[in-house]
């Protein structure tokens, strides 16, 4: 699904030079849950930004779905955004002023879809995260952990291969964290691939695998045999 | 691209304050950028219009009375004859105003006595039977006055016959004949057209240019009067030199308030309408520069605001020319609102501009020009903040809590 190689991503002020990250190597399998965690400036956000092509990267080889996507134009980057990639954000960055249906909206009418087919897909996904009932609410009037659920709404409702998450549960308690990890792990199920940053030692152990990322090196990439018995334990444990 | 409005409206009517004040903005200017445009080529035209006169060999000179021994009656027929004598002068008559200038009066003319008849407003020239051969503007029907309809200077009998222009012949009886027929000033007694001319520009008063009417009378008032005076070609400085040294010193109780020829009356004619163009121009244009930066202001205060949410939607998929063209839908929006009233009230004012000043009717297509005209200099204002906007980077989205 992705397969970063020697990334590294320096970013310069006319003071300093940042290394945010250095020979970076990843590689992410079709259907994994994968939580990075690491200090703070460890290069975590930076590398999830380059994975969403939100940003560039100055060297190395970045494969996404099985193509390349280092030299792509901006639209080009705009159109794979658009149709492969569901972001959620810590602040979870909904449009104030309009509803929850137009927010989920949002990235369907980038992809010139269909009104009566983004209707389908807008309520399917709103009802999946328990919010069809509250569709013509303003963000401001939802709790923060039920904002996040629209994102959350709003990036599976492209149907998107890969979810990247940064630190989706930092604004939120450990109760409304868990009912959104609770929902990423559903996603999962269904088959998407979700790579979540997190803070949080116990969210990132019901991950499949943990990556540790210090001082933008992958310090601590589990072999992909590891998952299968982690699925495993994941499966005897926890209730759902 | 049409489904994209839904949501922006919804968007602008949650928070609606600052693309109400542009929307307002935009409405006012577009009133009155249209009803200018609409003045200044009117202006323009009377400019480029003959003025239907002879400018060329004619001049006025003005005689002011200084005190009540003044005989203006007495004077006036010296004058005249001592004018009318002069080796060089075809003809001179004495008038109340003066062709192409502010000086004189204007009046309202109707079909049917009373206060409440609709009535066209005119400039009118009072003068003698020599008015229209001072003129050099010939009749196409009916007749001059005669020498007994003249009203003599300081008497009050009343005048029953009046000549008028082509123009206003037209414009007061559109499905006929003028000639023979009675207009009204009010309630005075009917006025009979004996005569009507060629267009030719009276005064310059509120009336449209051509709207002229002579009536006979000999000036007076006030022991006011002037004397037009038409010199044979070439002879005009040499006769208004003669005139104005012995007219000068043989009145004692009167002097030369002004002497004019009516090629520097024709000057300052054009150059008023031009300033008044130029006025208006570039009030205008000032006003239209407000509301454009009204729109930039606007819109770059959104970009900046909504920073944030621009980087989102660019990393939910927009192009950059999606984020632009969210911006330029965003302020279509606004413009429309606004011209939509702004139409509404420069017909209103349009109106209005009739009804008061005889102004012609404003024309459909100043309203469509304007509107375009709006329309393209407010999306160009917006053009550059919204280019801003497609600058910022979809990194933002992660970058900022
Ligand atoms: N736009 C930028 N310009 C300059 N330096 C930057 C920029 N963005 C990030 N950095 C630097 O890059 C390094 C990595 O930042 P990054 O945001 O990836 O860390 P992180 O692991 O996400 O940290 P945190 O856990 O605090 O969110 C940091 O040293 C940071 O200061
Ligand atoms: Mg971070």
């Amino acid at each position: 699904m992705l397969r970063m190689q020697d990334i590294s991503k320096i970013y310069r002020t006319d003071l300093i030079e940042t290394h945010a990250l250095r020979d970076f190597s990843l590689r992410v399998g079709q259907g994994e849950f994968v939580a990075v965690s690491g200090p703070s400036g460890s290069g975590k956000t930076t590398f999830l930004t380059i994975a969403g092509l939100l940003e560039n990267f100055d060297t190395g080889t970045y494969e996404l779905d099985g193509r390349d996507v280092s030299r792509l134009t901006d639209d080009g980057r705009s159109r794979i955004r658009n149709e492969k990639i569901g972001f959620i954000f810590q602040g979870f960055n909904l449009i104030p002023d309009l509803d929850l249906f137009d927010n989920v909206d949002v990235p369907l009418r980038y992809r010139r879809m269909k009104a009566d087919e983004r209707r389908k897909r807008i309520e399917s996904a709103l009802d999946l995260v328990g919010l069809a009932s509250r569709m013509k609410h303003l963000p401001s009037q939802l709790s923060g952990g039920q904002q996040q659920r629209v994102a959350i709404a709003r990036a599976i409702a492209g149907d998107p291969a890969l979810i990247l998450a940064d630190e989706p549960t930092g604004n939120l308690d450990s109760l409304m964290a868990r009912q959104i990890m609770d929902l990423l792990e559903k996603i999962n199920d269904m088959g998407t691939t979700i790579v979540l940053v997190t803070h949080d030692p116990e969210l990132a152990r019901r991950a499949q695998r943990n990556i540790h990322i210090v001082d933008g090196l992958v310090i601590d990439s589990p072999p992909y045999e590891a998952r299968e018995s982690q699925r495993a334990a994941r499966a005897g444990t926890s209730p759902d | 691209m049409s489904t994209n409005i839904r949501p922006l409206l919804s968007a602008l009517r949650r928070n609606p304050t600052g693309a109400l004040l542009v929307a307002v903005q935009v409405a006012i200017t577009l009133a009155v950028l249209v009803n200018a445009a609409w003045i200044v080529a009117q202006r323009i035209e009377k400019i480029e219009q003959p003025t239907g006169i002879d400018t060329r060999d004619t001049f006025e000179i003005d005689i002011l009375g200084l005190s009540k021994r003044f005989e203006v009656a007495q004077a006036e027929s010296e004058d005249l004859a001592y004018l009318r004598g002069l080796p060089g002068v075809v003809t001179a008559t004495a008038t109340l105003g003066t062709p192409l200038t502010l000086n004189g009066g204007d009046t309202d003319l109707a079909r049917s006595p009373g206060t409440d008849a609709p009535s066209l407003p005119a400039n009118f020239l009072e003068v003698g039977d020599q008015g229209l051969r001072a003129l050099e503007v010939p009749l196409v029907a009916g007749r001059n006055f005669r020498a007994g309809e003249i009203r003599p200077a300081g008497k009050h009998t009343p005048i029953s016959e009046v000549i008028i222009t082509r123009s206003l012949a037209r414009a007061l009886f559109a499905h006929g004949n003028a000639l023979g027929q009675a207009v009204y000033e009010d309630n005075n007694d009917p006025l009979t057209i004996i005569g009507i001319t060629r267009d030719f520009m009276g005064p310059q008063l509120g009336a449209p240019a051509y709207n002229t009417v002579l009536l006979p009378e000999m000036p007076g008032e006030g022991g006011f009067y002037g004397l037009l005076v038409r010199a044979r070609p070439g002879m005009r400085a040499t006769v208004l030199r003669e005139a104005k040294e012995h007219i000068g010193a043989s009145h004692r109780h009167a002097v030369i308030a002004e002497t004019m020829t009516l090629t520097s009356a024709k000057r300052q004619f054009e150059a008023n309408n031009r300033n008044m163009a130029i006025f208006l121009t570039s009030v205008t244009a000032l006003m239209v520069a407000v509301c454009c930066l009204g729109i930039f202001g606007l819109t770059t205060f959104n970009v900046s605001s909504r920073t944030r949410q621009i980087g989102t939607r660019r990393a939910l998929g927009a192009r950059k020319r999606d984020v632009v063209r969210h911006f330029m839908l965003e302020n279509s929006l606004i413009l429309a609102a606004g011209a939509l009233p702004g139409a509404v009230l420069a017909l209103a004012v349009g109106n209005w501009l009739t009804a008061r000043y005889g102004l012609p009717r404003l024309d459909l297509a100043y309203l469509a020009g304007g509107i375009v005209v709006l329309w393209g200099t407010g999306l160009l204002a917006a053009w550059q903040p919204a280019r801003r906007a497609a600058g910022i980077p979809p990194s933002v989205a992660t970058r900022t809590i």
